[in-house]
Protein backbone atom coordinates (compact mmCIF):
# COMPACT_ATOMS: atom_id res chain seq x y z
CA UNK A 1 0.00 0.00 0.00
CA UNK A 2 2.64 2.46 0.77
CA UNK A 3 4.91 1.26 -2.40
CA UNK A 4 1.63 2.03 -4.79
CA UNK A 5 0.45 5.46 -2.00
CA UNK A 6 4.16 6.55 -3.03
CA UNK A 7 3.98 5.83 -7.05
CA UNK A 8 0.50 7.55 -7.36
CA UNK A 9 1.36 10.65 -4.75
CA UNK A 10 4.55 11.35 -6.96
CA UNK A 11 2.87 11.00 -10.14
CA UNK A 12 -0.05 13.70 -9.40
CA UNK A 13 2.71 16.00 -7.78
CA UNK A 14 4.64 15.55 -10.93
CA UNK A 15 1.72 16.53 -13.18
CA UNK A 16 1.29 19.25 -11.18
CA UNK A 17 4.54 20.69 -11.79
CA UNK A 18 5.27 20.70 -7.49
CA UNK A 19 8.12 17.30 -7.75
CA UNK A 20 10.79 17.73 -10.69
CA UNK A 21 10.98 14.78 -13.00
CA UNK A 22 13.99 13.13 -11.53
CA UNK A 23 12.87 13.55 -7.86
CA UNK A 24 9.48 12.03 -9.29
CA UNK A 25 11.94 9.34 -11.03
CA UNK A 26 13.80 8.65 -7.84
CA UNK A 27 10.45 7.86 -5.94
CA UNK A 28 9.43 5.53 -8.32
CA UNK A 29 12.58 3.68 -8.56
CA UNK A 30 12.59 3.40 -4.61
CA UNK A 31 8.82 2.88 -4.31
CA UNK A 32 7.94 0.49 -7.40
CA UNK A 33 9.70 -2.44 -6.54
CA UNK A 34 7.97 -2.12 -2.75
CA UNK A 35 4.48 -1.23 -4.93
CA UNK A 36 5.37 -4.85 -7.23
CA UNK A 37 6.52 -7.16 -3.99
CA UNK A 38 3.83 -5.46 -1.68
CA UNK A 39 1.09 -6.79 -4.06
CA UNK A 40 2.32 -10.00 -4.65
CA UNK A 41 2.34 -10.34 -0.89
CA UNK A 42 -0.87 -9.12 -0.20
CA UNK A 43 -2.70 -11.54 -3.38
CA UNK A 44 0.00 -14.84 -2.56
CA UNK A 45 -2.01 -17.76 -1.19
CA UNK A 46 -0.38 -18.28 2.32
CA UNK A 47 2.60 -17.78 4.29
CA UNK A 48 4.58 -21.27 4.22
CA UNK A 49 7.02 -22.99 7.05
CA UNK A 50 10.50 -22.35 6.27
CA UNK A 51 12.11 -25.32 5.18
CA UNK A 52 15.94 -26.28 4.57
CA UNK A 53 16.75 -26.77 0.97
CA UNK A 54 19.40 -29.09 -0.81
CA UNK A 55 23.01 -27.44 0.81
CA UNK A 56 24.66 -30.35 -1.27
CA UNK A 57 25.93 -34.17 -0.19
CA UNK B 1 5.45 5.94 -16.18
CA UNK B 2 3.45 4.13 -13.69
CA UNK B 3 1.37 2.58 -17.03
CA UNK B 4 4.59 2.99 -18.70
CA UNK B 5 6.53 0.67 -16.39
CA UNK B 6 3.81 -1.30 -16.36
CA UNK B 7 3.38 -1.73 -20.37
CA UNK B 8 7.14 -2.10 -20.42
CA UNK B 9 7.06 -5.16 -17.76
CA UNK B 10 4.55 -6.62 -19.67
CA UNK B 11 5.82 -6.26 -23.30
CA UNK B 12 9.18 -7.55 -21.85
CA UNK B 13 7.20 -10.93 -21.19
CA UNK B 14 5.35 -10.79 -24.31
CA UNK B 15 8.80 -11.12 -25.64
CA UNK B 16 10.17 -13.91 -23.56
CA UNK B 17 7.49 -16.05 -24.68
CA UNK B 18 7.85 -15.29 -28.07
CA UNK B 19 11.09 -16.36 -27.72
CA UNK B 20 10.31 -19.43 -26.32
CA UNK B 21 7.73 -19.91 -29.02
CA UNK B 22 10.43 -19.28 -31.92
CA UNK B 23 12.92 -21.88 -30.76
CA UNK B 24 10.69 -24.36 -29.42
CA UNK B 25 9.06 -24.19 -34.01
CA UNK B 26 12.72 -24.38 -34.78
CA UNK B 27 13.53 -27.14 -32.89
CA UNK B 28 10.15 -28.62 -34.38
CA UNK B 29 8.42 -28.56 -30.75
CA UNK B 30 4.88 -27.05 -30.09
CA UNK B 31 6.40 -24.75 -27.67
CA UNK B 32 4.21 -23.39 -25.00
CA UNK B 33 1.78 -20.13 -25.42
CA UNK B 34 3.78 -16.80 -26.17
CA UNK B 35 2.21 -15.48 -23.24
CA UNK B 36 3.91 -18.06 -21.43
CA UNK B 37 5.75 -15.74 -19.67
CA UNK B 38 3.03 -13.51 -18.31
CA UNK B 39 1.22 -16.53 -16.78
CA UNK B 40 4.33 -17.47 -15.36
CA UNK B 41 4.93 -13.64 -13.73
CA UNK B 42 0.73 -14.28 -12.31
CA UNK B 43 1.09 -17.97 -11.30
CA UNK B 44 4.61 -17.55 -9.22
CA UNK B 45 2.93 -14.41 -7.44
CA UNK B 46 -0.12 -16.16 -6.30
CA UNK B 47 1.72 -19.13 -4.86
CA UNK B 48 2.60 -20.03 -1.34
CA UNK B 49 6.30 -18.14 -0.39
CA UNK B 50 8.28 -18.46 2.36
CA UNK B 51 12.32 -17.77 2.88
CA UNK B 52 14.43 -20.90 3.40
CA UNK B 53 15.85 -21.65 6.65
CA UNK B 54 19.38 -21.40 5.59
CA UNK B 55 19.04 -18.16 3.79
CA UNK B 56 19.97 -14.80 4.20
CA UNK B 57 16.50 -13.03 5.00
CA UNK B 58 17.04 -9.14 3.80
CA UNK B 59 19.31 -9.98 1.13
CA UNK B 60 17.06 -13.40 -0.07
CA UNK B 61 14.16 -10.65 -0.06
CA UNK B 62 15.97 -7.41 -0.70
CA UNK B 63 17.83 -8.56 -3.72
CA UNK B 64 14.83 -9.17 -5.80
CA UNK B 65 13.50 -4.59 -4.50
CA UNK B 66 16.75 -3.66 -6.02
CA UNK B 67 17.05 -6.41 -9.18
CA UNK B 68 13.01 -4.14 -10.29
CA UNK B 69 14.68 -1.05 -8.62
CA UNK B 70 17.69 -0.84 -10.87
CA UNK B 71 15.58 -2.04 -14.08
CA UNK B 72 12.80 0.69 -13.30
CA UNK B 73 16.04 3.13 -13.22
CA UNK B 74 17.31 1.86 -16.53
CA UNK B 75 13.91 2.15 -18.04
CA UNK B 76 13.68 5.96 -17.18
CA UNK B 77 16.98 6.67 -17.98
CA UNK B 78 16.29 5.26 -21.31
CA UNK B 79 13.07 6.73 -21.58
CA UNK B 80 14.31 10.25 -20.89
CA UNK B 81 17.22 10.04 -23.44
CA UNK B 82 19.60 9.81 -20.84
CA UNK B 83 23.58 8.76 -20.71
CA UNK B 84 24.39 5.34 -22.20
CA UNK B 85 27.06 4.88 -18.95
CA UNK B 86 24.10 5.16 -17.10
CA UNK B 87 22.66 2.27 -18.28
CA UNK B 88 26.54 0.67 -18.72
CA UNK B 89 26.13 0.84 -14.81
CA UNK B 90 23.10 -0.46 -14.00
CA UNK B 91 24.06 -3.61 -16.46
CA UNK B 92 26.86 -4.28 -14.41
CA UNK B 93 25.01 -3.83 -11.36
CA UNK B 94 22.46 -6.35 -12.34
CA UNK B 95 25.53 -8.79 -12.19
CA UNK B 96 25.95 -8.39 -8.65
CA UNK B 97 22.12 -8.24 -8.03
CA UNK B 98 22.63 -12.12 -9.89
CA UNK B 99 25.58 -12.58 -7.77
CA UNK B 100 23.27 -11.67 -4.66
CA UNK B 101 20.63 -13.92 -5.75
CA UNK B 102 22.76 -17.22 -5.68
CA UNK B 103 24.47 -16.31 -2.72
CA UNK B 104 21.68 -15.55 -0.42
CA UNK B 105 20.17 -18.46 -0.71
CA UNK B 106 22.62 -21.01 0.95
CA UNK B 107 21.74 -23.21 -2.03
CA UNK B 108 24.85 -24.74 -3.62
CA UNK B 109 23.20 -24.43 -7.39
CA UNK B 110 22.77 -20.91 -6.35
CA UNK B 111 26.16 -20.14 -5.42
CA UNK B 112 27.36 -21.41 -8.79
CA UNK B 113 24.95 -19.75 -10.80
CA UNK B 114 26.09 -16.74 -8.50
CA UNK B 115 30.07 -17.62 -9.22
CA UNK B 116 29.04 -18.08 -13.26
CA UNK B 117 28.02 -14.71 -13.07
CA UNK B 118 30.59 -12.95 -11.42
CA UNK B 119 32.87 -14.95 -14.09
CA UNK B 120 30.51 -14.05 -17.13
CA UNK B 121 30.43 -9.67 -15.97
CA UNK B 122 34.22 -10.41 -16.46
CA UNK B 123 33.60 -10.67 -20.19
CA UNK B 124 30.02 -9.02 -20.97
CA UNK B 125 30.95 -5.93 -19.17
CA UNK B 126 34.00 -4.87 -20.99
CA UNK B 127 32.08 -5.99 -24.02
CA UNK B 128 29.28 -3.77 -23.58
CA UNK B 129 31.44 -0.86 -22.66
CA UNK B 130 33.09 -1.70 -26.38
CA UNK B 131 29.70 -0.15 -27.47
CA UNK B 132 31.08 2.94 -26.55
CA UNK B 133 33.22 3.12 -29.59
CA UNK B 134 30.39 5.04 -30.88
CA UNK B 135 31.17 8.39 -28.99
CA UNK B 136 33.74 8.56 -31.41
CA UNK B 137 31.06 9.48 -34.06
CA UNK B 138 28.75 11.30 -32.11
CA UNK B 139 30.91 12.75 -29.55
CA UNK B 140 28.76 11.87 -26.51
CA UNK B 141 27.06 9.44 -24.49
CA UNK B 142 23.58 10.33 -24.10
CA UNK B 143 21.09 8.10 -25.63
CA UNK B 144 19.51 11.80 -27.05
CA UNK B 145 22.65 12.85 -28.78
CA UNK B 146 23.07 9.56 -30.43
CA UNK B 147 19.82 9.98 -31.79
CA UNK B 148 20.38 13.20 -33.27
CA UNK B 149 23.30 12.45 -34.67
CA UNK B 150 21.48 9.53 -36.67
CA UNK B 151 19.17 11.90 -37.66
CA UNK B 152 21.29 13.57 -39.86
CA UNK B 153 23.85 10.98 -40.89
CA UNK B 154 21.57 8.03 -40.82
CA UNK B 155 21.63 4.61 -38.42
CA UNK B 156 24.68 4.00 -36.51
CA UNK B 157 23.87 0.20 -37.49
CA UNK B 158 25.68 0.78 -40.41
CA UNK B 159 28.25 3.34 -39.87
CA UNK B 160 30.00 1.44 -36.74
CA UNK B 161 28.39 -2.25 -37.52
CA UNK B 162 31.29 -3.87 -35.12
CA UNK B 163 29.49 -1.98 -31.98
CA UNK B 164 26.10 -3.21 -33.07
CA UNK B 165 27.50 -6.63 -33.32
CA UNK B 166 29.41 -6.26 -30.02
CA UNK B 167 25.65 -5.26 -28.34
CA UNK B 168 23.84 -7.77 -30.16
CA UNK B 169 25.96 -10.22 -28.48
CA UNK B 170 25.38 -8.55 -24.86
CA UNK B 171 21.35 -8.85 -25.50
CA UNK B 172 22.14 -12.27 -26.63
CA UNK B 173 24.29 -13.40 -23.48
CA UNK B 174 21.43 -12.04 -21.25
CA UNK B 175 18.82 -14.20 -23.72
CA UNK B 176 17.64 -17.42 -22.05
CA UNK B 177 18.51 -20.94 -23.73
CA UNK B 178 21.79 -18.99 -25.86
CA UNK B 179 25.02 -20.05 -26.13
CA UNK B 180 26.37 -17.25 -23.46
CA UNK B 181 23.25 -17.96 -20.96
CA UNK B 182 26.18 -20.11 -18.41
CA UNK B 183 24.30 -18.42 -15.11
CA UNK B 184 21.16 -20.30 -15.76
CA UNK B 185 22.10 -23.64 -17.27
CA UNK B 186 20.25 -26.52 -16.50
CA UNK B 187 23.26 -28.88 -15.03
CA UNK B 188 22.62 -25.96 -12.52
CA UNK B 189 19.19 -26.54 -11.99
CA UNK B 190 18.24 -22.59 -12.15
CA UNK B 191 21.14 -21.42 -11.29
CA UNK B 192 21.15 -18.04 -9.38
CA UNK B 193 17.38 -18.06 -9.11
CA UNK B 194 16.80 -21.99 -8.34
CA UNK B 195 15.78 -21.11 -4.65
CA UNK B 196 13.85 -18.21 -4.98
CA UNK B 197 10.32 -19.22 -5.94
CA UNK B 198 6.92 -17.83 -5.26
CA UNK B 199 6.56 -14.06 -5.25
CA UNK B 200 10.33 -13.79 -5.36
CA UNK B 201 10.16 -15.24 -8.55
CA UNK B 202 6.83 -13.19 -9.81
CA UNK B 203 9.40 -10.40 -8.75
CA UNK B 204 12.05 -11.71 -10.65
CA UNK B 205 10.20 -12.04 -13.69
CA UNK B 206 9.14 -8.36 -13.55
CA UNK B 207 12.78 -7.53 -13.72
CA UNK B 208 12.98 -9.79 -16.64
CA UNK B 209 10.65 -8.04 -18.45
CA UNK B 210 11.85 -5.00 -17.42
CA UNK B 211 15.43 -6.21 -18.74
CA UNK B 212 14.41 -7.05 -22.08
CA UNK B 213 12.37 -4.31 -23.20
CA UNK B 214 15.36 -1.86 -22.07
CA UNK B 215 18.42 -3.71 -23.89
CA UNK B 216 15.98 -4.51 -26.99
CA UNK B 217 14.95 -0.54 -26.86
CA UNK B 218 18.18 0.89 -26.43
CA UNK B 219 19.88 -1.41 -28.83
CA UNK B 220 17.17 -0.28 -30.89
CA UNK B 221 17.75 3.45 -30.36
CA UNK B 222 21.32 3.49 -30.17
CA UNK B 223 21.75 1.87 -33.19
CA UNK B 224 18.95 2.68 -35.62
CA UNK B 225 17.59 6.28 -33.98
CA UNK B 226 14.16 7.22 -33.27
CA UNK B 227 11.45 5.08 -33.91
CA UNK B 228 7.54 5.76 -33.96
CA UNK B 229 6.43 3.60 -31.47
CA UNK B 230 5.00 0.43 -33.66
CA UNK B 231 8.32 0.35 -35.25
CA UNK B 232 9.80 0.25 -32.53
CA UNK B 233 7.87 -2.65 -31.32
CA UNK B 234 8.10 -4.16 -34.97
CA UNK B 235 11.83 -3.96 -34.08
CA UNK B 236 12.54 -5.65 -31.17
CA UNK B 237 9.96 -8.12 -32.32
CA UNK B 238 12.41 -8.85 -35.40
CA UNK B 239 15.43 -8.31 -32.71
CA UNK B 240 13.56 -11.23 -30.75
CA UNK B 241 13.04 -13.50 -33.46
CA UNK B 242 16.84 -13.43 -34.82
CA UNK B 243 17.80 -14.30 -30.98
CA UNK B 244 15.97 -17.01 -30.83
CA UNK B 245 17.31 -18.26 -33.88
CA UNK B 246 20.87 -17.40 -32.86
CA UNK B 247 19.85 -19.47 -29.58
CA UNK B 248 17.98 -22.60 -31.11
CA UNK B 249 20.46 -22.96 -33.75
CA UNK B 250 23.93 -22.93 -30.81
CA UNK B 251 24.13 -25.67 -28.18
CA UNK B 252 25.27 -23.58 -24.62
CA UNK B 253 29.02 -23.12 -24.44
CA UNK B 254 30.48 -24.15 -21.33
CA UNK B 255 31.71 -21.32 -18.92
CA UNK B 256 35.44 -20.78 -20.02
CA UNK B 257 34.37 -21.33 -23.67
CA UNK B 258 31.54 -18.38 -23.09
CA UNK B 259 34.05 -16.18 -21.60
CA UNK B 260 36.38 -16.92 -24.36
CA UNK B 261 34.40 -15.75 -27.16
CA UNK B 262 33.38 -12.49 -25.01
CA UNK B 263 36.86 -11.90 -24.54
CA UNK B 264 37.66 -12.70 -27.91
CA UNK B 265 35.05 -10.11 -29.46
CA UNK B 266 35.87 -7.17 -27.16
CA UNK B 267 39.72 -7.88 -28.47
CA UNK B 268 38.35 -7.09 -31.91
CA UNK B 269 36.31 -4.55 -30.61
CA UNK B 270 39.33 -2.70 -29.54
CA UNK B 271 41.25 -2.81 -32.34
CA UNK B 272 38.18 -1.29 -34.47
CA UNK B 273 38.33 1.42 -31.32
CA UNK B 274 41.79 2.10 -31.66
CA UNK B 275 41.70 2.01 -35.53
CA UNK B 276 38.33 4.83 -35.19
CA UNK B 277 40.54 6.78 -32.68
CA UNK B 278 43.95 6.85 -34.62
CA UNK B 279 41.41 7.80 -37.99
CA UNK B 280 39.89 10.74 -36.20
CA UNK B 281 43.26 11.89 -34.44
CA UNK B 282 44.70 11.57 -38.24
Amino acid sequence: MAGASACITAYIVNMLGILSLWLYAAVLVLSFPVFIIGLFLWWMAEEGKEDIPFIGY
Amino acid sequence: MIAQLILATFTGLLLLGIHRKVIARIQRRPGPPVWQEILHMLKFSFKSTWIPATASTVLFSGVVLVAIGIWTAAFFVMLTGGSLLVIFGIYMLHKIVEHGFGLSSGSPYGKFGGVRSVISAASEIPLFVSVAAIAIFTRSFDISDIIAYQTVHGPLMFIAFPAAVAMYIVILSKMPFGPFSIVESKELVSGYKTEHFGIWRAGLEVCNGLKTTVLLATFLMVFVGQLPILWLGAGMLLLVVSLSFACALTPMLSPFDSVTVQTLVTGLMLCYGAVLFIGVRA
